[in-house]
């Protein structure tokens, strides 16, 4: 081994040492450091997606064309039988819309911010979203849409956050269930082979007999999640050895995500 | 050294691109990698001090990207990334010789190991960290799938940069030239 060699790979040992004294602090306000370094990129990349997914979307073959007419024809003759009968209902529709929207109706003050990023690994289920310290939002904030919970913040730079997905394994709720005493951990599966991830609710007590379709919901025991956020429905219970565990699929289509609100706190 | 800057600028389009490619729902939901196969390339391709700078680099990106932070708790501590790049690149560019008289096939196949093998070790680290080893099928679908798909892309991979390295002049390939 060379003279250079041996040089470069004492340079390398004493970097990777200083990085592997890294503890929490230093890694995430380096992690934030980076993520705000290449937040243009990736904000750029996440519009560009967006771009590219309406145009592949948009083309269609002449044949799909021409089913996609006839059946639209078809349901146009229904939908002109149905139309006369919902144009009443249309005026109370627009003026409940307003009442209805979710930010003004939530009893939280709500940041909206938008995914910018999937998660890049195999074993985190993580997004980025366009909003960060300047818009404030903290670690540790729960992430929500109108449908129910999201995740929480973790790693949070000036305009750029990493949200974990409640799928994520490390990620813990503390739920009750609708209807019963029972409470209990929701966390998600470390693999999920398919697109929809299930949650698993745990440490209910044996005699639980959940029954499925069963909400799921925050109760607000550890402080990072405030009581009365939906998870997700009860699909299977089954006992165990020491408790009861449920399967629940959550409320939010998580591969699905466009638009989301933070929690930064209670009106 | 031109030839190194732009690797460097790969890698990181390449980490970032990993973002915005969706994962692969007929093979288990695998994710693909980009950023492993240039830096194998570079393994090759760089001599020893270059290859250790490129591991080094790749390995922060890595690991400031995807590494999570929860509470007081680090899944994977900052360097690990580092240090299995640069055990993996070391393995790589050990094989230089067959890479110089243009046998390519053989770190092709090395490129899905090895891409294999850091989300291998990545699921060792989460599992030492979490308890309760599960090695379901799903688990070896998420650890072989991107391997699987780094293999196949390695060969456009290798082109694009081998093409980039005569481009530039890079002097560190010519003695290629006497095998062509």
């Amino acid at each position: 081994m060379s003279r250079t060699s041996i040089i470069a790979l004492l340079i390398f040992g004493a970097i990777l040492g200083y990085f592997l004294t890294f503890g929490p602090d230093r890694t995430r306000k380096f992690q934030g450091g980076v993520y705000q370094l290449i937040a243009p990129f990736l904000t750029g990349g996440s519009g560009l997606q967006k771009q590219i997914t309406s145009v592949r979307t948009g083309l269609k073959s002449l044949e799909e064309l021409e089913r996609e007419n006839a059946s639209l024809q078809v349901e146009n003759r229904s939908l002109k039988a149905t139309n006369q009968g919902l144009r009443d209902v249309e005026h109370e529709v627009n003026r409940f819309r307003h009442a209805l929207n979710y930010r003004e109706r939530s009893v939280f003050k709500l940041v909206p911010a938008e995914i910018v990023t999937r998660d890049s690994s195999t074993w985190w289920h993580t997004v980025t979203i366009n909003r960060g310290t300047e818009d404030g939002i903290e670690g540790d904030m729960a992430v929500v849409t109108d449908e129910g919970l999201v995740g929480k913040t973790t790693t949070v730079s000036a305009n750029i956050s990493m949200v974990l997905l409640v799928s994520d394994e490390n990620c813990k709720v503390a739920a009750s269930v609708e209807g019963t005493r029972e409470q209990g951990i929701v966390s998600g599966e470390r693999v999920s082979g398919g697109l929809t991830p299930f949650l698993n609710l745990n440490f209910l007590s044996k005699q639980a007999d959940l029954k499925p379709g069963q909400k799921a919901y925050t109760s607000g025991v550890g402080g990072v999640f405030p009581s009365g956020l939906l998870i997700g429905a009860v699909k299977t219970f089954r006992v165990r050895e020491l408790d009861g565990q449920a399967q629940l699929t959550p409320t939010v289509d998580l591969s699905h995500l466009e638009d989301v609100f933070v929690v930064t706190g209670r009106k | 050294m031109i030839f190194f800057f732009i690797l460097l600028v790969f890698v990181l389009i390449a980490q970032i691109a990993e973002f915005f490619i969706p994962t692969l729902p007929w093979l288990h939901n695998a994710h693909i990698y980009i950023a492993p196969v240039i830096v194998f390339y570079g393994a090759m391709a760089l001599p020893f001090p270059l290859m250790l700078a490129l591991a080094l680099y790749a390995g922060i990106l890595l690991d400031a990207l995807t590494v999570q932070v929860i509470g007081a708790k680090v899944e994977i501590s900052m360097g690990w990334s580092i240090l299995l790049y640069a055990v993996l690149a070391g393995i790589m560019h050990g094989l230089r010789p067959l890479f110089i008289r243009g046998r390519w096939e053989v770190h092709c196949v090395l490129s899905g190991i090895c891409t294999s093998a850091i989300i291998l070790a990545q699921y060792l680290m989460i599992t030492f960290r979490r308890g309760s080893i599960i090695f379901s099928g799903e688990v070896w679908w998420q650890i072989g799938g991107p391997g699987l798909i780094a293999m196949v892309m390695a060969p456009i991979i290798f082109w694009v940069l081998q093409w980039m390295a005569r481009i530039t002049a890079y002097p560190y390939l010519s003695e290629r030239s006497r095998f062509e």
